[in-house]
């Protein structure tokens, strides 16, 4: 019998994998997303928690960057 | 699962292409039509159909493949797909049972006379009026079209001074370029930022289409339009064409109507010059560009258009306002809330090329390759997850039965991704129910 799972595929590079496999064991976003691991650099996960995934991505992209410039 | 609207800006033969056969004759119907569409040609085309403009009888499609050397086969290629997707000329069997092409001949007459001279002239009212009292010169003429095409556009950039009539909100609105909720005043959609940084000549020919789209369903006829519009272009002299800026009409009664630069533009369509001097003047600048791209991300920007600070401002923070001079810096912050807003990196760079100071020019590449570059990753930075959504299918029994399924998921198109060493399947959301109807029947047969 073949086991049939619903939900979104997610394909990124392996280091931001790594953060997606980071923030699904320490339940950051409130419960475990990912379905499965797939490979490299694809998981399967929960479609609800696409929105808040993306706002997590981008708050760690705004923890990385700092101002260039000077005013 | 974002959604990123391209603004699709065709030119003129993209947009013929597209209208039925009998529309397309009708059109070709009338000379300056014929003459606009033959100027947009590519030279090789223009030189097959000059070749074959004075022939009545069909020509073998050998003799015309001799007529390039065995290295151009693609511009030949190329051409022969451009005259067909116009119908401009049509596939005929020869006496000798061998292909051969033959100009539409409706195309050819009127062309000839475009080109000769004779039928009905074109201008036939410019004469009988007689002196125009209030002759308005070429320099007021092109102030005038390009204020108001700079009111069209502060309206789009919600500057509250800029007020247009009810029709071409209407328009704005269908044309997806602004969107209003019920009974606030329109606002701008992420399609409008980017027609917004698009350079003039474009901007004219999306809206004209829009324009000629609606313009059927409101029940006028497309080949009247679309002739006039020619017509317009090529003399050396609308209720709806007044406001765009095309012609100037002292009164709404007059009987003359004076085709401005911005109408010339039109006929002219997107060519790849964007340099042209015709309508290189972008409006309140003068005759050149005026943005210079420092590479510590500063921006200088030497106008003191409204319209022009506004635009700039849309992905930079301006910093200084001098009465000729605004100084400006791209951030972070503002290129991903320009990208949140629905404008790319390409787009902003384009911006920034076609506006770009004589002293900018002088060097190679225009922009610094700093600049470009880290634009594009600050858009990048946003894209570094790719959402598709899917059904996974794994645990097969067998490697057969795996494969069975995997076929069958892309022979429908719809497997999204594989793996075979674990048997793993995801296939899209819509092909899922026939996938799982076909598992069903094989597993009903074995």
């Amino acid at each position: 019998m073949v086991n049939v799972l619903k939900g979104v595929l997610v394909e990124c590079d392996p280091a931001m994998k790594q953060f997606l496999l980071y923030l699904d064991e320490t339940t950051a976003l409130g419960k475990k997303f990912i379905i499965q691991d797939l490979d490299d650099t694809h998981v399967f996960i929960l479609a609800e928690v696409v929105h808040i995934l993306q706002e997590r991505v981008g708050e760690l992209m705004d923890q990385n960057s700092f101002p260039i410039t000077q005013k | 699962m974002k959604l990123r609207v391209q603004l699709q800006c065709k030119n003129l033969h993209e947009y013929l292409k597209e209208l039925s056969p009998e529309i397309l004759d009708r059109l070709y119907n009338h000379p300056a039509t014929c003459l606009a569409v033959y100027r947009e040609l590519p030279p090789l085309a223009k030189n097959y159909v000059m070749r074959m403009l004075f022939l009545d009888q069909p020509l073998p499609q050998a003799a015309v493949a001799l007529w390039v050397k065995k290295d151009s086969e693609k511009d030949h290629d190329q051409c022969v797909s451009v005259l067909s997707g116009l119908r401009l000329w049509h596939s005929q069997q020869l006496q000798g049972g061998l292909q051969g092409n033959i100009l539409n001949p409706v195309f050819k007459d009127n062309l000839r006379i475009a080109l000769l001279g004779g039928g009905k002239s074109w201008a036939d009212q410019g004469d009988s009026l007689g002196p125009d009292r209030h002759a308005r010169d070429v320099e007021s003429l092109d102030k005038y079209a390009l204020e108001r095409w700079e009111v069209v556009l502060h309206f789009m950039v919600g500057c509250p001074s800029a007020a247009v009539s009810q029709d071409l909100s209407q328009l704005l609105i269908q044309a997806g370029l602004m969107r209003t909720e019920a009974g606030d005043a329109p606002c701008i959609t992420s399609a409008g930022f980017q027609f917004l940084l698009l350079d003039t000549a474009s901007q004219l020919w999306y809206f004209t289409l829009q324009y000629l789209n609606t313009a059927q369903t409101r029940g006028m006829d497309l080949v009247e339009i679309l002739s006039f519009l020619f017509q317009l272009s090529f003399s050396t002299l609308g209720r709806h064409l007044r406001e765009f800026g095309l012609v100037f009409q002292r009164k709404r009664k007059s009987r003359r109507y004076y085709p401005t630069r911005l109408a010339i533009t039109l006929s002219a369509g997107v060519s790849a010059n964007s340099s042209s001097t015709a309508m290189g003047a972008t409006p309140g600048t003068g005759d050149s560009g005026f943005i210079v791209v420092e590479t510590n991300y500063r921006l200088y920007a030497y106008t003191n258009s409204e319209l022009q600070i506004a635009l700039v401002a849309l992905f930079s923070e301006c910093l200084y306002r001098f009465p000729n001079v605004v100084v400006a810096q791209v951030t972070r912050e503002s290129v991903q809330q320009a990208i949140a807003n629905g404008i790319t990196a390409q787009q902003i760079l384009h911006f920034l090329r076609t506006r770009a100071h004589p002293v900018m020019l002088k060097q190679n590449p225009v922009l610094p390759p700093t600049i470009t570059d880290q634009i594009r990753l600050w858009e990048l930075e946003r894209d570094r997850l790719q959402f598709s959504e899917g059904v996974l299918y794994n645990q097969f029994l067998s490697q057969a039965d795996f494969e069975v399924l995997r076929d069958r998921a892309q022979g429908l198109g719809c497997l999204v991704w594989q793996n075979v060493a674990h048997r793993v399947i995801v296939v899209s959301p819509q092909g899922h129910g026939e996938v799982k109807r076909f598992w069903k029947r094989q597993k009903s047969h074995t």
